[in-house]
C-alpha cells in the first residue's frame, strides 16, 4: 500500500473515530455551558439510541434476557436500517426531553456533586434495565445486506489514488456528523433562538431580569443533545458492538472531548473530538518505531494517548482549547 | 445423622490442612461455610445421602449436605465470548437433564445410571463470566462459597479458565475446563483440580503447519494480529514457532485488546506490511469482527488469511468472509461418527433443530467426564475423582481415542482441520468442510517439552 | 453515642477551626471518651457479626444461599475500609473522586507483586500496598487539586482510566494485563500465623479463619484512626472548607494544602484496602482493581450508606456486598439487583443527603428524644 494509500486510510479511520465523539460531545458541552449541568448519564442516551436502532433494523434473539422469559424470544421490527437513522433521533430527542424535566431540573440549584450523582445513578439503572430485560450479550448491525439495495455506500469501494478500500460507510459517518454539527452550529449563531441560549450561557441571571423564559430553550437545547446522541448510536453501531455497558464506556472518552475542546463550544468540541479520534488512530497505525537503537512500539498506548493528551490540555489550557471562561460551577 | 460429627472432622482438617500449609489463603474459609451442620437439619430431608461420605475427611465442598449435588455453570453471557457461552449452557443443562433422566451420552457410558450421580440428584447454577478473568473469579468464588458447587466448569477466553483455576486448587473444588485454548491452561498456570478437554495452542500449530504450507507455498512472510491476553499470547507463540520452523518468516505481530469492535486501523498496518499471509488470532465475536473488518478492506485480495481457531458460531457471524480460511476447531457435528451424531441430535431436538457448536459438545463432555469418574471413584471426594480423571483412556465423546494424561491433566486427542465454505454454499448450517482430522499421534509433546514442562499441578489436598 | 461526627462538629467550624485552650482538656477527655466508645463499637461489631449474619440465620433456618458467608463478611471489611477513606474525601471535605480505583488497584498490584519477588508477609504486602497509594495520591492530588468541582471529578476519571490502560497493555509484561495478575503468593503472618487456618478455642460460629480476625483488625485501627483525624483541629478545617471553600480561605488556611492531605490520607485507607484484597483473593484482577467501575462503586456504597458519618460507609458496603452477592441469585429480582440499587441510589441522593444510615441515626435520635433520652 502507497503512504498516500496509509493516509487517506488514517485519516478516514481517525476522523470516523472522532465524529462519534463530537456527536456525543456536542449535546455534553452544550448543557454543561449552558445549564452549567453535569451529564453522566449522556452515554445512557447513546445506548438508548443504539438500542432502539437495533431493534428497529432487525430482529435479535433474546437468550439470557428476562424478556425471552416473559415470552419474547425474539424482538424487533427488521424494519432496516435506513429507517432506524430516521426515526432514531427524534425518539431520543424526547427521551433527552423527559431526561431535562425529570431529571435535570431538579437538581439546578443542587450542588455538582449532586448532579453527577444522580446522572450517574441514572446511567447506571438505564444500563441494567437493558442489560436485565434484553441480555447483557454483544450484538451488531447487519448493515451490508440492508444497503446492498441500490444505495451507494454499500461495500468497500477503490479510491482512485491507491490501490486502498475504505470502507464507505465512515465516509457518511463523517458526512452525517459534518452535516448535523453545521445545521446545530446554525441554530446556535445565527437564530433568536440560539442568541437567547447563548446569552443564557453568559449571564443567566440578565437573561431572566430582561424577562426572557429561558426553560424553554434550555429544554430544547437538551433535547438536540439528546437527538445528536441517539444519531451517534445509531451511525456507530455497525462499526462497533452494541451491549448495555457501551454508554459508560464511551462516556469518558466524550467528556475528554468536550473539556479539551472546551466546554460550550461546538468548534471545541469538533476540534477535542477530531484530536482524540486522530490521536488514537494514529498511535495504533504507528506500531513499532525505531530511532536508532531504540524501538518503542506504539500500538498499545493507543488508548492512554487519549487520556494524556487530556490531562495535558486541562493542565495547560484549563478552559480548553477553543474555551473561553473555565466552569467554576 | 451424623451431623455433629461431620462438623467435628471439618473442622480437624481446618487444622491439618492449615499446619500442613497446602491450602492458600481464601481455601478454607469457603470449605468451613456451613461447617456448623447441626442447623441445617431442617432442610436436608435425606440427611448425608449414600455415598459413603465417612469414609474421607471433609474437603472443599466434600460432603454434600442434602441429597442433592450442585454443579457450577460459569460461562461469558456478555463480551465477545458470549455467543459460544450461550451455546455451552445449552450443552451443560442439556448434560445435567440427562444425568438426572437419562438419554444422550448417558445411555451409552457404561459408568453413568441416568438417575443422577452416586443417588444424587444433580441441580446447577450459573454464573457470567463476562468473559473477563475479574468476574470469572468473582463469579466462582461466588458459587463455591454460596453455592457449595461440588464440581463447576466453564471457559471461553483461557484467561477466564485460568483465574478459576485458581479458584479451584485454593478451594479444592473441581474445575472442569470447557473452551481454552492457551498453552498456559495446561501449561505454566496448570493445577492439579483442572482437567481440559480441549488442545491448545501449541497443537493448532503443529495440526495446521503442514496444511497451510502446503497449500500456499514454502518461504512465505506472515503478519500476526493477536488478542492480548493468554490465549492470543501462546497462540501468537506457537504459530510463529510452528511456521518459522516450516521456513516462514514473521514480519511483525501485533497485540489487540480483547474486545475490539473496530479492528481497521490494526489491519491497515497489516495490509502495508507487505507479508504475504495474516494470522488472525481472534476468537469469538472479536474473530467475526477482524475477519468482516479484514475482508471489507480488501485484505484477502493481497494476502492469504488464516484464523488458528475459529468455531460455528463464529463463521455464522462472519457469513462470507469466512470463504477458504483454514484454522482448527474443538469439534462439529459433521464430523461423522457414533457419539457425534447422537450428541448433534439430542442437542437439535431440545433446542428447535439447532447445531451444536464445538464449545457446546466439550461443555457436555467435560459434564458428564466428570460424572462419569465420580461413579467409578465411589464418592465425590475430590482427590478421588481427580485419580480417576488422571490417565483415563476413553473413546466415547466423538473424537476418537483419548487420552486424559496425568502429568499436565491434557487430553491428547486428534484435531479438525477445517476450511470455510464460499456464502453460496453455505447451508444447512455448515460454514466449512473439514479438511482433515490430524490423528493424535502427530500432534502433542511429551511431559517434559513444550509448555507441559512448565507444569506443576500442586497438590491433590489428601496428601 | 452518635457516631456522627459530622453533626456534633458542624457548629464548631463556623467559629475558629482551631480550638481554644481552657476546654482543651476537657475536650480530650470527651473525645477520648467518645473514641473507646467508637472503638468499642467497632470491635463489638466486628466480633459479632458472623454469628450474627452467617450462623444464626442458618440457625434460624434460612436457606443458606440466602445468608451471608464468612468470605463475604471479609470482603465487607475491606470495601468497608475502603469507603471509610473514601468518605473522609467526599463526606468531610466535599470532594467527589471519580478515580479512587488508582489507589486501590496500584496497591493491589504492588501488594501482588511484591509478594511474587520479595516476601509474602502479610504485613510487607500491606506497608508496599499502602506506600504506593499514597504516593500515587500524592501526584495525582497534586496535580488533579488545581482544578475544583466538576474538572477535579473528571481529571481523576481521566487519571484513573489512563493508570488502568497503562497496566492493561504497556506494563502487561509486569502485571499480566488481561490475565490478571497470577503470581500471588502470600505467606504467614509474622511467619507462623496461616490466615487461612481457623483460630484455635474460638467457636466457628464466631471467628472462620485468622484472615477475618486480620481484616477486622484493619477495620478497627481505620475506624479509630479516621475517628481520631476527624476529631481532631485538622478535621474540623476539613470540615469547613467544605461548608464554605472561600471563608476557610479567607481566614488564612492554605485550603489547597489541606484538601491535598485529606486526598492523601484517603488514598491511603484505599491503599489499605486494595492489599487486603490481594490477600484475600490471592489474585490481582484487572477489571476489578483498576478499571473505573470500581470508582464507580466506592462511590455508590458511600453514598448509599452515608456520606459524613464513620459507620455509614461501612454500612454501605454491607448493603452492596449483599445485595451484589446474595440478592443476586435470587429468582426474578436477582436479574434486577443492580438496577435496583441504582434506583436506590437516586433515591438517596435525591432525598438523603446523609444516605440510609443518617436516617437511621435520625431516626434513633427521634426515638431518643421521644422517650426524653439526652443523646447528644
Amino acid at each position: 500500500m502507497s503512504l498516500v494509500g496509509e493516509l487517506v486510510v488514517l485519516l478516514v479511520n481517525g476522523l470516523q473515530t472522532g465524529a462519534i465523539y463530537v456527536l456525543l460531545a456536542i449535546g455534553l458541552s452544550i448543557i454543561l455551558g449552558t445549564l452549567k449541568f453535569v451529564n453522566f448519564a449522556h452515554g445512557a442516551l447513546y445506548v438508548v439510541g443504539a438500542y432502539i436502532g437495533l431493534l428497529i433494523t432487525q430482529q435479535i434473539s433474546i437468550a439470557n434476557g428476562q424478556l425471552a422469559e416473559w415470552g419474547f424470544p425474539t424482538l424487533g421490527l427488521g424494519w432496516g436500517f435506513i429507517a432506524a437513522l430516521v426515526i432514531v433521533p427524534p425518539i431520543v430527542f424526547v427521551v433527552g426531553l423527559a431526561m431535562e424535566r425529570f431529571v435535570a431540573r431538579p437538581f439546578y440549584d443542587r450542588p455538582d456533586t449532586d448532579q453527577i450523582l444522580v446522572t450517574f445513578g441514572l446511567a447506571i439503572v438505564v444500563q441494567e434495565l437493558i442489560h436485565a430485560l434484553i441480555g447483557p450479550r454483544s450484538y451488531t448491525y447487519d448493515i451490508p445486506s440492508e444497503i446492498a439495495g441500490g444505495i451507494p455506500f454499500s461495500g468497500p469501494v477503490g479510491v482512485p489514488l491507491s490501490a486502498v478500500t475504505i470502507d464507505v460507510w465512515r465516509v457518511w459517518v463523517i458526512a452525517i456528523t459534518a452535516t448535523l454539527v453545521i445545521a446545530v452550529y446554525a441554530i446556535v449563531e445565527y437564530t433568536d433562538f440560539g442568541l437567547v441560549v447563548k446569552a443564557g450561557t453568559r449571564d443567566p441571571e440578565m437573561v431572566r431580569l430582561l424577562g426572557i423564559r429561558i426553560t424553554r430553550p434550555y429544554l430544547v437545547m437538551f433535547g438536540i443533545g439528546a437527538g445528536l446522541a441517539g444519531v451517534a448510536g445509531v451511525v456507530g453501531a455497525p462499526l462497533s458492538n452494541i451491549n448495555p455497558e457501551i454508554g459508560m464506556t464511551i462516556l469518558v472518552p466524550a467528556f475528554l472531548t468536550v473539556v479539551i475542546g472546551g466546554v460550550g463550544s461546538i468548534r471545541g468540541a469538533v476540534l477535542g473530538g477530531t484530536l482524540i479520534g486522530m490521536v488514537q488512530v494514529t498511535l495504533i497505525s504507528l506500531g513499532t518505531v525505531s530511532l536508532g537503537s531504540l524501538s518503542i512500539n506504539f500500538t498499545p498506548w493507543a488508548q492512554v494517548g487519549i487520556y494524556a493528551l487530556a490531562v495535558v490540555v486541562l493542565l495547560t489550557r484549563p478552559q480548553g482549547l477553543l474555551g473561553s471562561e473555565e466552569v467554576t460551577a | 445423622m451424623s451431623h455433629d460429627g461431620k462438623s467435628v472432622s471439618r473442622r480437624g482438617l481446618l487444622k491439618n490442612a492449615g499446619a500442613a500449609g497446602t491450602v492458600g489463603l481464601v481455601g478454607l474459609a469457603g470449605c468451613s461455610e456451613g461447617g456448623d451442620g447441626d442447623g441445617d437439619g431442617d432442610g436436608d430431608g435425606g440427611g448425608g445421602g449414600g455415598d459413603g461420605g465417612d469414609d474421607y475427611p471433609a474437603l472443599g465442598n466434600y460432603p454434600i449436605d442434602g441429597d442433592t449435588a450442585t454443579f457450577g455453570f460459569n460461562v461469558p453471557k456478555s463480551g465477545p465470548y458470549s455467543s459460544e457461552g450461550e451455546d455451552e449452557l445449552r450443552a451443560y443443562e442439556l448434560a445435567v437433564e440427562h444425568l438426572n433422566n437419562g438419554g444422550g451420552w448417558v445411555d451409552e457410558f457404561e459408568d453413568l445410571s441416568g438417575e443422577g450421580v452416586l443417588d444424587y440428584e444433580i441441580d446447577f447454577v450459573e454464573g457470567d463470566t463476562a468473559t473477563d478473568a475479574s468476574a470469572a473469579d468473582e463469579s466462582a468464588s461466588r458459587m463455591v462459597q454460596r453455592d457449595d458447587v461440588i464440581m463447576f466448569s466453564g471457559g471461553s477466553s483461557s484467561a477466564v479458565a485460568i483465574a478459576q483455576q485458581g479458584v479451584a486448587q485454593r478451594e479444592k473444588v473441581l474445575f472442569m475446563c470447557c473452551l481454552t485454548h492457551s498453552n498456559d491452561t495446561t501449561g505454566k498456570d496448570c493445577v492439579r483440580y483442572s482437567f481440559r478437554e480441549m488442545f491448545n495452542a501449541y497443537m493448532t500449530g503443529q495440526a495446521l503447519t503442514p496444511v497451510v504450507t502446503e497449500e500456499y507455498g514454502d518461504d512465505l512472510d506472515f503478519y500476526q494480529l493477536y488478542a492480548d491476553y493468554s490465549w492470543g499470547q501462546t497462540q501468537q507463540a506457537s504459530m510463529k514457532q510452528f511456521f518459522e520452523e516450516a521456513g516462514w518468516n514473521e514480519v511483525d505481530s501485533v497485540a489487540t485488546p480483547l474486545d475490539t469492535s473496530d479492528f481497521s486501523s490494526y489491519l491497515s498496518e497489516a495490509q502495508s506490511s507487505g507479508a504475504d499471509v495474516l494470522f488472525l488470532n481472534h476468537y469469538g465475536l472479536d474473530g467475526a469482527n477482524s475477519l468482516t473488518d479484514a475482508v471489507d478492506a480488501g485484505i484477502d485480495e493481497d494476502m492469504e488469511i488464516v484464523m488458528p481457531l475459529y468455531n460455528r458460531p463464529m463463521a455464522e457471524a462472519a457469513s462470507g468472509a469466512i470463504d477458504g480460511i483454514y484454522g482448527t476447531i474443538a469439534w462439529d457435528s459433521q464430523i461423522d461418527n457414533e457419539p457425534s451424531n447422537q450428541f448433534a441430535e439430542v442437542f437439535g431436538e431440545e433446542y428447535d433443530g439447532r447445531s451444536p457448536s464445538g464449545p457446546a459438545q466439550l461443555a457436555y463432555a467435560q459434564t458428564l467426564q466428570y460424572a462419569a469418574a465420580a461413579e467409578r471413584a465411589g464418592t465425590f471426594y475430590p482427590p478421588e475423582v481427580i485419580r480417576e480423571l488422571e490417565d483415563y483412556d476413553y473413546d466415547n465423546i466423538g473424537m476418537g481415542e483419548e487420552t486424559m494424561r496425568a502429568c499436565d491433566h491434557q487430553a491428547q486427542r486428534a484435531i479438525p482441520v477445517v476450511r470455510g465454505l464460499p456464502e453460496s454454499e453455505q447451508e444447512g448450517g455448515n460454514f466449512f468442510e473439514i479438511v482433515d482430522i490430524t490423528s493424535r499421534d502427530d500432534v502433542g509433546y511429551g511431559c517434559d517439552e513444550g509448555p507441559a514442562a512448565e507444569c506443576e499441578l500442586g497438590e491433590y489436598g489428601d496428601e | 453515642m452518635s457516631d456522627e461526627v459530622g453533626s456534633a462538629a458542624e457548629t464548631e467550624a463556623d467559629s475558629e477551626p482551631v480550638d481554644e485552650s481552657p476546654t482543651l482538656y476537657e475536650r480530650w477527655r470527651q473525645i477520648h471518651d467518645n473514641e473507646s466508645t467508637v472503638a468499642a463499637l467497632t470491635i463489638l461489631g466486628v466480633a459479632l457479626a458472623p454469628f450474627v449474619l452467617v450462623t444464626l440465620p442458618t440457625q434460624l433456618g434460612l436457606p443458606s444461599e440466602y445468608s451471608w458467608y464468612h468470605n463475604l463478611l471479609t470482603l465487607t471489611l475491606i470495601w468497608g475500609i475502603f469507603a471509610l477513606g473514601y468518605d473522609l474525601l467526599l463526606g468531610f471535605t466535599g470532594l467527589l473522586s471519580f478515580g479512587h480505583a488508582i489507589f486501590w488497584g496500584t496497591s493491589a498490584y504492588a501488594a501482588g507483586i511484591f509478594s511474587a519477588n520479595v516476601t509474602g508477609s502479610p504485613l510487607a504486602m500491606i506497608l508496599v500496598g499502602t506506600l504506593t497509594a499514597v504516593l500515587m495520591a500524592w501526584i495525582i492530588g497534586w496535580i488533579s487539586l488545581r482544578r475544583g468541582g466538576i474538572y477535579f471529578a473528571i481529571l481523576t476519571l481521566a487519571f484513573g482510566q489512563m493508570i488502568y490502560y497503562i497496566f492493561l497493555s504497556p506494563l502487561g509484561d509486569i502485571t499480566g494485563g488481561e490475565n490478571g495478575f497470577t503470581g500471588v503468593q502470600v505467606g504467614s503472618l509474622f511467619g507462623v500465623v496461616d490466615l487461612g487456618r481457623a483460630v484455635p478455642f474460638v467457636p466457628e460460629a464466631f471467628v472462620d479463619s485468622w484472615m477475618y480476625v486480620f481484616v477486622g483488625a484493619a477495620m478497627i485501627l481505620s475506624v479509630v484512626v479516621g475517628y481520631r483525624i476527624l476529631n481532631s483541629p485538622y478535621g474540623a478545617v476539613l470540615r469547613a472548607i467544605r461548608e464554605n471553600e472561600q471563608r476557610a480561605e479567607f481566614v488564612g488556611l492554605n485550603v489547597w494544602r489541606y484538601k491535598l492531605m485529606a486526598f492523601i490520607l484517603s488514598g491511603a485507607f484505599a491503599g489499605l484496602a486494595g492489599s487486603l484484597y490481594v490477600i484475600q483473593r490471592s489474585f490481582v484482577p484487572i477489571e476489578n482493581t483498576l478499571n473505573w467501575t470500581v470508582s464507580g462503586d466506592i462511590v455508590v456504597i458511600t453514598v448509599l450508606g452515608g456520606v459524613g458519618s464513620l459507620f455509614g460507609p461501612v454500612f454501605g458496603a454491607g448493603l452492596y456486598m449483599y445485595v451484589a452477592n446474595i440478592v443476586s441469585g435470587m429468582p426474578v429480582i436477582g436479574e434486577f439487583w443492580h438496577m435496583i440499587l441504582g434506583i436506590v441510589f437516586i433515591a438517596v441522593v435525591a432525598t438523603m443527603p446523609h444516605g440510609i444510615w443518617g436516617r437511621v441515626d435520625w431516626l434513633r435520635d427521634r426515638v431518643a428524644d421521644a422517650i426524653g433520652g439526652d443523646e447528644r
